[in-house]
């Protein structure tokens, strides 16, 4: 990448990470004064950047990526990444539609195997809508939305840093998968109880499992970080009815994650455990094992196709307002319909459970549901059309691509219907109706997301894209897209994942072959435009596209490092950058109405704690994470891997802990500092802190997580039957002692930990460390006596037990030891935090009303930690 | 509340035209030829009109041109184009023609899962077990057809076929698609289907969940006999009773 003359060239301040974050701050407030009037602020429009850049190297230097912890940055890396796992899952795709191209009958030997067919079905479902839609969508998330929300940045830079680095993490840990005895192929449902060792044995099934897993806790952490900014760090003005709609759709994809992946993740858990501890919950035999599965997976599964497409729904908003020079019509419908929906998503998931044992009751009040939901996206289309008439309609690159994904979402839509009149649906379970129906929606959104790219590159890049070369692609996309998927509908009745079909079907199969690879080819006439006007492309002012409105494209193209050269807001109606009376600057002509302004409510020198943007740590923990879970798939059903490859995988795995902990203590350690904005929209959350803002949120995470384990439990036991599964299932020594110590441990940890606060509020250091340290005990003790208890229980022996209570015993047995243990889990990991607090409060730190609340933070922790316990207990315990 | 009435409503049609009733295979081709020519309507005259706004409203276009239009600005705080009146028109009018729909086929669920005794009069019952990776058919009188023995699954013509399906093993899932029946192959639960072929012939059942290596080749022939020669084959298997009862709770 040759030098961007806006990036500053490399000054003696530019120091490593260590000393990024105590930079001197003063200092590079009164230069900027005393320099006059260009140094400091960065102003909008092709100004070159001079003064410091806070440690970052420029993005020139391959260090830059590994540090930074900008908003654009990782938007890039996101955008970039996920784009690599698009050709991932779209080179599976062509292999098996290779395969497709003649029917393999019994006997014959089709160009992969069956394993390895499987195994390219599963994984490219897999990809695609995990490693490659929703990153590509946050990757312009990232960039985006900050800018239109007018804020510098998100709210936890590091956090996002680290969500990026998981994500590239788990990716990896996919990939690895293929070379550890096949990965998994189960479908990218991943349904039980194919997905577990009896019936697919293969350490690369395990490490599948856990990339996905790590793909959730990047999400989870993400959506907190999104969370936490998009309620806290809007410009004044910008309340939560006026946001743009990309921004909008965002909120609602992000709260929507929240909770559908928290019931992903506790799945993975389970199933994890049942591959890793060999516990046996989706077991043949296990009671309600298998439907448990669809409940789990598909409480996600539904709300996960809207979170796919909802960014794609927002991006076609704004790049249908810009190219049609209209205001979206029927905004406020447009954006309850966006409501509707996302709360809808969580009450439908039993569509796709259509033809398993659920009632007829049941059956009926999730067709009712199923078609509700569809009832706001036929609002969505037509506000879409109707914005259309008496537009100044441009069809340029971003509008053809948003234009053509609106026409084929429509097509995807209507056979959507379909599907939801039950008995429809018994006819098109398992049939490739389902497949062509989900590939015109969901790769309808991939059409619209493809258009926010043509349509933000000149904001990310500086540079236009090729208009020919766009338009070139997009008639050769559309055309291979219908080629490959409308014939699917036609031979609807071919079963799914399979490659033996019926003759009769043969020319529409190849037709949709040749499709494929149309279809394909087209993304690299997109790779080649998009990677030659880098370096030959148009420069691009900070407006290319007339009627654009909102804030990204008021700044310079590329953004500057901190975004806006004032605070953002719209108090005013529109769009104004506030500063400090006697530092307002005149911008330059580009941005029209948009100016800097006066005003009085902030003090010269108020933004004198400069914001950090460099870190290694992010990459450190998740490549100890990477680690540590490669070492965690080489166990077996309870067993630790043997010989030299075994040693080599605990290593690793020991390595990766040891990596990854370190990481976070020195992480902790940093000074690093992403300041709160002095003027913003903050409700619902005024007056509460962010880092308490984002606590919150992810406690309600955390919620669902649990809320999903209980479940789990009662739906097993409900199964087996409530009350006979004590007497069945549950040796006598199993009594209710131990639990009730601990029950009385955990709640006086609590009590020490309200000490602790109120030690730190007195500034008694000795009062804090005192009171930790309490705690640590306690919550060790608690461990301790939990450890005595099982240890009790595994060496049982007696008739009815055999080989002991242990985790592959019985339904009763396994979610016994994995829901405890889960809690067990998190008492462990509050015990290191506390560890790590006895060890600041020992150097004086958190003493104070303000400096105590990294203390109240893992308060709320930990009192959520007794809570849970106080449900664990009766149910496991007592009922 | 109109969930409730309206099928009510139409239960005393079932025995006319508007519920399609008879074999499985007339109620699907009923309801799916109806959604088809629907749903083909609709998405024709909605593209087409988006087609037509597009293009009418290009740049530089006469009609375009004339638009007085207050036009968005840079940095404006956003704010909608109106129009929710136009909006409210379309959205009812999609919002009957689905939700009509819907209904309609819930009345024909109510007719597919509510059967009365005179429909299920003399059915044959025939427990399904799938496993990996092939089909045991279950009869009343204990014999077991096993598609891994090549045995097919011989049903009479003209009298209902009830089905349990389950599985040994893994999730399967049992379709007949030209007799248009499915259900779900669960282990350890049971589903039901029922299927009423009207003409003599051969089917192939397959499965429709995957399930492993040998997911494609799971299948299973199905035999349609006339009434008498089903019956008497059914007593030739009387001597072949084997213990085995199916693995369902």
């Amino acid at each position: 990448m040759t030098t961007d003359p806006r990036e500053p060239t490399a000054t003696p301040d530019d120091q490593p990470a260590a000393d990024g974050g105590t930079a001197p701050a003063a200092d590079g407030g009164t230069e900027a004064r005393a320099a006059g009037a260009t140094a400091e602020v960065p102003l909008p429009v092709g100004r070159e950047e001079t003064g410091h850049e806070h440690a970052l190297p420029p993005q020139s230097a391959i260090r830059r990526w590994f540090v930074t912890t900008n908003h654009k940055d990782i938007g890039i890396l996101y955008i970039v990444t996920s784009l690599f796992f698009l050709v991932f899952g779209g080179t599976l795709a062509l292999l098996f539609r290779i395969q497709l191209w003649s029917p393999v009958q019994a006997g014959q030997t089709g160009f992969l195997s069956a394993f390895a067919y499987n195994q390219a079905v599963s994984i490219h479902g897999l990809v695609m809508v995990f490693w490659f839609l929703s990153p590509f969508a946050f990757g312009f998330a990232n960039y985006v939305v900050p800018l239109q929300l007018g804020a510098k940045d998100l709210a936890f830079p590091r956090l996002n840093a680290i969500s990026y680095w998981f994500y590239l993490a788990s990716g990896i840990l996919l990939g690895v998968s293929f070379f550890q005895g096949g990965s998994f192929a189960g479908g990218w449902t991943m349904y039980a109880p194919l997905n577990i060792p009896t019936f697919m044995p293969n350490i690369g099934g395990t490490t599948a499992v856990l990339a996905l897993a790590l793909f959730v806790i990047s999400v989870t952490v993400s959506s907190v970080n999104f969370l936490t900014t998009m309620h806290r760090m809007r410009a004044e003005g910008l309340t939560l009815r006026r946001l743009p709609l990309f921004s909008a759709s965002i909120l609602l994809t992000v709260w929507m994650m929240l909770f559908a992946f928290a019931s992903l993740l506790a799945a993975l858990f389970i199933l994890t455990a049942d591959r890793v501890l060999g516990t046996t919950y989706f077991a043949s035999g296990s009671p309600g094992g298998s439907i448990l599965w669809t409940h789990l997976f598909w409480f996600f599964g539904h709300p996960e196709v809207y979170i796919v497409f909802f960014p794609a729904l927002g991006a076609m908003a704004e790049i249908f307002q810009t190219f049609t020079g209209r205001r979206l019509v029927g905004r406020k419908w447009f954006m309850l319909a966006m409501l509707l929906v996302a709360l809808q998503s969580f009450v439908v998931w039993m569509h796709h459970m259509f033809l398993t044992t659920i009632n007829l009751q049941i059956k009926t009040l999730f067709m009712a549901t199923t078609i509700g939901i569809s009832l706001p996206f036929d609002l969505m289309v037509f506000a879409l059309i109707y914005t259309m008439i008496k537009g100044d309609n441009r069809f340029t690159t971003p509008f053809l691509f948003a234009f053509g994904a609106l026409l084929l979402f429509i097509i995807g839509g209507i056979t959507g219907v379909f599907l939801g009149a039950v008995v429809l649906d018994y006819e098109f379970r398992g049939t490739y109706w389902v497949v062509a129906h989900f590939h015109y929606v969901m790769v309808g959104g991939v059409t619209g997301l493809v258009g926010a790219l043509y349509y933000w590159y000149p904001k990310i890049t500086g540079r236009m894209y090729d208009e020919f070369l766009g338009k070139l692609h997009f008639a050769v996309y559309f055309v291979g897209f219908n080629l490959l998927y409308f014939p699917l509908f036609v031979i609807w009745e071919n079963p799914r994942r399979v490659f033996d079909y019926s003759p009769a079907f043969q020319p529409w199969q190849q037709l949709a072959t040749v499709g494929a690879f149309i279809l394909g080819l087209s993304f690299l006439i997109m790779f080649y435009n998009l990677g030659k006007s880098l370096w030959t492309g148009a420069e691009a002012g900070s407006s290319p596209w007339e009627y654009a409105t909102t804030a990204e494209w008021a700044v310079d193209s590329p953004p500057p490092l901190e975004n806006f050269p004032g605070i953002a807001s719209y108090k005013d109606g529109f769009l104004s950058f506030l500063a400090p009376a006697g530092e307002v600057q005149p911008m330059a002509a580009d941005g029209g109405a948009v100016g800097m302004k006066a005003d009085a409510r902030l003090e010269p020198g108020y933004d004198d704690v400069h914001a950090s943007h460099a870190s290694v740590w992010p990459f450190v923990v998740a490549m100890g994470v990477l680690f540590a879970f490669l070492g965690l798939g080489s166990i077996h059903s309870g067993k630790l891997p043997t010989g030299v490859g075994g040693a080599v995988y605990l290593g690793l795995g020991a390595l990766g802990v040891l990596i990854g902990g370190t990481g976070l203590v020195f992480m902790g350690l940093e000074p690093f500092h992403a300041p709160e904005v002095p003027i913003a929209e903050r409700w619902p959350f005024e007056g509460i802190t962010k880092m308490k803002t984002g606590v919150w949120i992810f406690l309600a995470s955390d919620i669902v997580l649990f809320g999903a384990f209980i479940g789990a439990y009662i739906f097993m036991r409900f199964d087996f039957g409530w009350t006979i599964w004590h007497h069945d299932l549950i040796p006598p020594q199993h009594v209710v002692l131990p639990g009730l110590i601990n029950t009385y441990l955990l709640l006086t940890s609590s009590f020490t930990v309200v000490l602790a606060l109120v030690a730190a509020e007195r500034r008694s250091r000795a009062g804090v460390v005192a009171s930790l340290v309490t705690t640590l005990f306690l919550g060790v003790g608690f461990l301790i006596n939990k450890a005595i208890e099982w240890h009790h229980l595994f060496d049982i022996r007696t008739t009815a037990y055999p080989a002991g209570w242990a985790f592959s015993t019985n339904a009763a047995s396994s979610t016994f030891y994995l829901t405890t243990g889960l809690h067990a889990i998190h008492v462990f990991v509050g015990l290191l935090i506390t560890s790590y607090l006895i060890f600041r409060a020992w150097g004086g730190k958190y003493l104070g009303e303000a400096d105590g609340n990294s203390i109240e933070y893992f308060g709320l922790y930990w009192h959520f930690v007794d809570i849970v316990w106080l449900f664990l207990f009766p149910l496991f315990y007592i009922l | 509340m109109s969930l409730v009435i309206w099928p009510n409503l139409l239960v005393p049609l079932q025995g006319g035209s508007l519920i399609p009733t008879g074999s499985r295979v007339h109620i699907f081709q009923s309801i799916y030829l109806v959604f088809l020519l629907l749903g083909t309507a609709v998405g024709i005259v909605v593209i087409s009109y988006m087609l037509y706004n597009g293009y009418t409203y290009r740049t530089g276009s006469e009609k375009s041109e004339r638009a007085d239009v207050d036009r968005p600005q840079l940095g404006e705080i956003p704010t909608g184009g109106g129009g929710g009146r136009h909006l409210a028109l379309s959205f009812s009018l999609s919002t009957i023609i689905v939700v009509s729909l819907i209904i309609w086929t819930y009345g024909t669920l109510l007719y597919v899962s509510n059967p009365t005794a005179a429909q299920s009069a003399g059915e044959l019952h025939v427990t399904v077990v799938g496993k990996q990776f092939a089909w045991e058919f279950h009869y009343p009188n204990g014999y077991v057809a096993d598609s891994s023995n090549g045995d097919p699954f011989r049903v009479p013509v003209n009298r209902r076929v009830q089905l349990t399906v389950t599985s040994k093993d893994v999730f399967h899932d049992f379709g007949i698609p030209s007799l248009r029946v499915k259900s779900d192959a669960m282990p350890g639960q049971t589903t039901s289907q029922w299927f009423l072929a009207t003409q003599t012939g051969t089917h192939i059942a397959r499965c429709y969940e995957l399930c492993g290596a040998g997911h494609s080749y799971m299948t299973a022939k199905v035999v349609v006999m006339p009434q008498n020669a089903f019956d008497s084959w059914y007593a030739t298997t009387g001597n072949n009773t084997t213990t085995a009862t199916p693995s369902a709770a």
